[in-house]
């Protein structure tokens, strides 16, 4: 321990400013991560980010295992979202190794990643609830992202980590029944929003705790990397799913909603808007799924060589752009795997800047509508 | 004699914590049901209690047991001195001022106690406590000076007889404005959302709360019973016409009590200065209206 000169220790007043800790054993964080502030009064004077307090090493790890062995690795890195990971992951390895993914192998894709974005977009739904203190509403949601969770155990085997990609498509295919099941669920959810809308985002107290707070620019959006709804409320229109197209989404219809306002208000509302487009992209690929094969045979996954050669692939996550970096020199395993999360640099670095000067009660509202996963930052 | 009226004493103490740990553990269950949830037992309260009393608990010093105990003592002290039904000790000196006095007793031993822990969260939530607590004394204060200018007493005992004969004679009818100012403040008192900033979790780890662990837990839930118990009881004899019985008189306690549930489960927090400057307009406005019309 470093011991503090005392010439030092007289200038700071203990009784002016003091520490407070959020997380990584605080209600108002949403994973294991702790901001540490120095608060003068109920202001916010300095805030240091302490990560590592989830550091399992995914990026070097992936390095050991084969191709195929990582599958079951990746999804970890994010919780409410694992299946972006395992998505983005393998359109890098069908990518490097030239693999054509079917079309039905394609839409199941699809329909698995905006399952999952309804299902983070209702944790957020959560999220607002636990940092504003409804917490009706992070009970409704989480309740009725578990429905979602069933149709996937239905799909996978797992509830949360799927594991259901490969590379060259999925699996297994889907099983019979499952898709009207999953227009049963999607007219639930539907019928559920206007019950959402009464009871958060038309709520005064809660128009009244998060309009004008945590506001942030396009200018900053874009100089801090921050991408996703985060960036779509500060009013620059930019998804990946509309701006350089990926599986099969350029064939689907939907729009991006715009709220542009910057504030966590605006945040919040951007995730409930986008949660209507998910669900019409859904119905479209129920509607226009193929039938053929859901998986392009690859070789003995112990002797799986992906050429040489680096890719970066990308998907749009309900937080922003997720992407892999993937680096392969011709051996069954990847020489390095570099993970971009979409909360890195809201969480651990532009975090630092936005909170200075927030009162404590903002601080929860603030990490929520940024939708911050802190698994991300410890890879 | 006074050995009688002791023994009274203790047992309407008892009364007021069982009915209040009661309320707590239905509180709970309507709650989950409006969230979906099945809920916990509704005797749940009653077992953290015993267990939480059967613990080994660290103390922050003398200040912190003499705050905590304080408080439930305090309060208890109150509670002796309401009128609830056929059951009233002090029929000749239950005045409201001194209930009123004995209960702000409470809440500052509270703020004593957890504020020697020494956590920065358990500071806040103190101040914040008592700040929110000078928002909703002054509505209270202006829905009591309408009573008694009403009423031309200031004992609860005579404000419930007073009452007597029906339904139509109840304060609720005739102070309607009072009555509504009296239910925002009681949402205050009972720290219901949207007035639960001094405990609010998410900002400040639940504030008083952080540093209590084993039997000062178990006292700060006796102290929320108990106070549950005595913020109710005095709605219903300001308002509800008091009871004819101690049944009755739960009865309307619960009723109270219900409809802040209700609120509660719907409504997020306010921050600490629009929750006072809510308390310090509506309620406030409602209060001073209702004691012009008493007044002129």
């Amino acid at each position: 321990m470093e011991l503090r000169p005392l010439n030092e220790s007289n200038t700071n007043d203990k009784y002016k400013t003091y520490e407070l800790f959020i997380g990584p054993n605080h209600p108002g964080i949403s994973g294991n991560f702790s901001y540490v502030l120095d608060m003068e009064g109920h202001k916010i004077a300095n805030v240091t980010a302490d990560p590592g307090l989830l550091h399992r090493g995914f990026e070097k790890l992936m390095e050991r295992r084969l191709w195929t062995q990582n599958l079951a690795l990746i999804p970890r890195i994010c919780v409410p979202e694992p299946d972006v990971n395992e998505v983005a992951y393998c359109m890098g390895v069908e990518h490097l190794a030239g693999i054509e993914v079917p079309k039905r192998a394609q839409y199941i894709r699809v329909i698995v990643l905006e399952m999952a974005r309804i299902a983070a977009y209702l944790f957020s739904f959560s999220g607002v609830g636990g940092a504003t203190g409804l917490y009706t509403a992070p009970n409704w949601a989480i309740g009725d992202r578990d429905y979602i969770l069933d149709l996937f155990e239905w799909l996978t085997g797992g509830r949360v980590y799927h594991i259901y990609q490969y590379p060259g498509g999925v699996k297994m295919d889907i099983p019979d029944g499952w898709l009207d099941k999953l227009s049963e669920l999607l007219d639930y959810l539907e019928s559920r929003l206007p019950e959402y809308d009464n009871l958060i985002f038309k709520n005064p107290i809660l128009q009244k705790r998060t309009k004008g707070v945590g506001y942030l620019s396009a200018e900053d959006a874009i100089e801090n990397g921050i991408t996703g709804p985060n960036l779509r409320a500060s009013g620059v229109k930019w998804d990946i799913r509309k701006a350089q197209p990926y599986l099969v989404y350029d064939e689907l219809d939907f729009d991006i909603p715009e709220t542009g306002d910057g504030d966590a208000f605006s945040r919040f509302v951007q995730r409930r808007l986008e949660m209507e487009e998910s669900i019409k992209i859904l119905r479209q690929c129920i509607k226009q799924i193929p039938d053929g094969p859901y998986r392009e045979k690859i070789p003995n996954p112990f002797q799986f060589r992906v050429p040489a050669g680096t890719y970066y692939s990308k998907v749009e996550s309900s937080k922003g752009e997720f992407g892999y970096f993937i680096v392969s020199n011709g051996d069954i395993k990847p020489y390095r795997v570099y993970v971009r999360g979409p909360s890195y640099s809201a969480g651990l670095y532009y975090a630092l800047e936005a909170m200075k000067n927030m009162r404590i009660e903002d601080v929860p509202v603030w990490i929520h509508s940024m939708d911050i996963c802190p698994p991300d930052f410890d890879r | 004699m006074i050995f009688l009226k002791l023994l009274e004493g203790i047992g309407v103490g008892l009364l007021s914590l069982t009915v209040g740990l009661l309320f707590m553990g239905l509180a709970r269950k309507i709650t989950a049901r409006i969230q979906r949830r099945y809920g916990p037992p509704v005797l749940q309260n009653f077992i953290d209690v015993f267990k939480l009393f059967s613990k080994q608990s660290i103390s922050h010093g003398f200040a912190f047991d003499l705050g905590l105990v304080a408080g439930v003592s305090a309060l208890l002290a109150a509670v002796v001195f309401l009128p609830m039904g056929q059951i009233n000790l002090f029929p000749h000196n239950s005045s409201l001022i001194m209930i009123i006095y004995l209960m702000t007793m409470a809440y500052l031993g509270m703020a004593m106690g957890v504020s020697s822990s020494g956590n920065p969260n358990a500071t806040i939530g103190v101040a914040r406590a008592l700040t929110m607590m000078m928002g909703y004394e002054l509505p209270f204060a202006a829905v009591i000076f309408s009573v008694y200018i009403f009423a031309k007493t200031g004992s609860l005992t005579n404000i419930v007889a007073a009452q007597g004969g029906g339904f139509l004679n109840w304060n609720m009818v005739r102070l309607p404005f009072g009555f509504l100012a009296a239910e925002i403040a009681l949402q205050g008192m009972l720290g219901e959302k949207p007035f639960d900033m001094a405990i609010a979790p998410a900002e400040i780890a639940s504030g008083p709360m952080v540093e209590l662990g084993g039997k000062y837990l178990g006292f700060g839930m006796l102290q929320h019973a108990v106070g549950i118990y005595l913020e109710t009881g005095i709605m219903v004899d300001l308002f509800l016409g008091g009871a004819s019985n101690i049944w009755i008189f739960v009865t309307k306690q619960f009723e109270l009590f219900f409809i802040a549930l209700l609120i509660n489960a719907v409504l997020p927090r306010f921050k600490i200065e629009d929750g006072v400057k809510f308390m310090w307009k509506v309620p406030l406005l409602l209060g001073v209206i209702q004691a012009l019309i008493v007044v002129l």
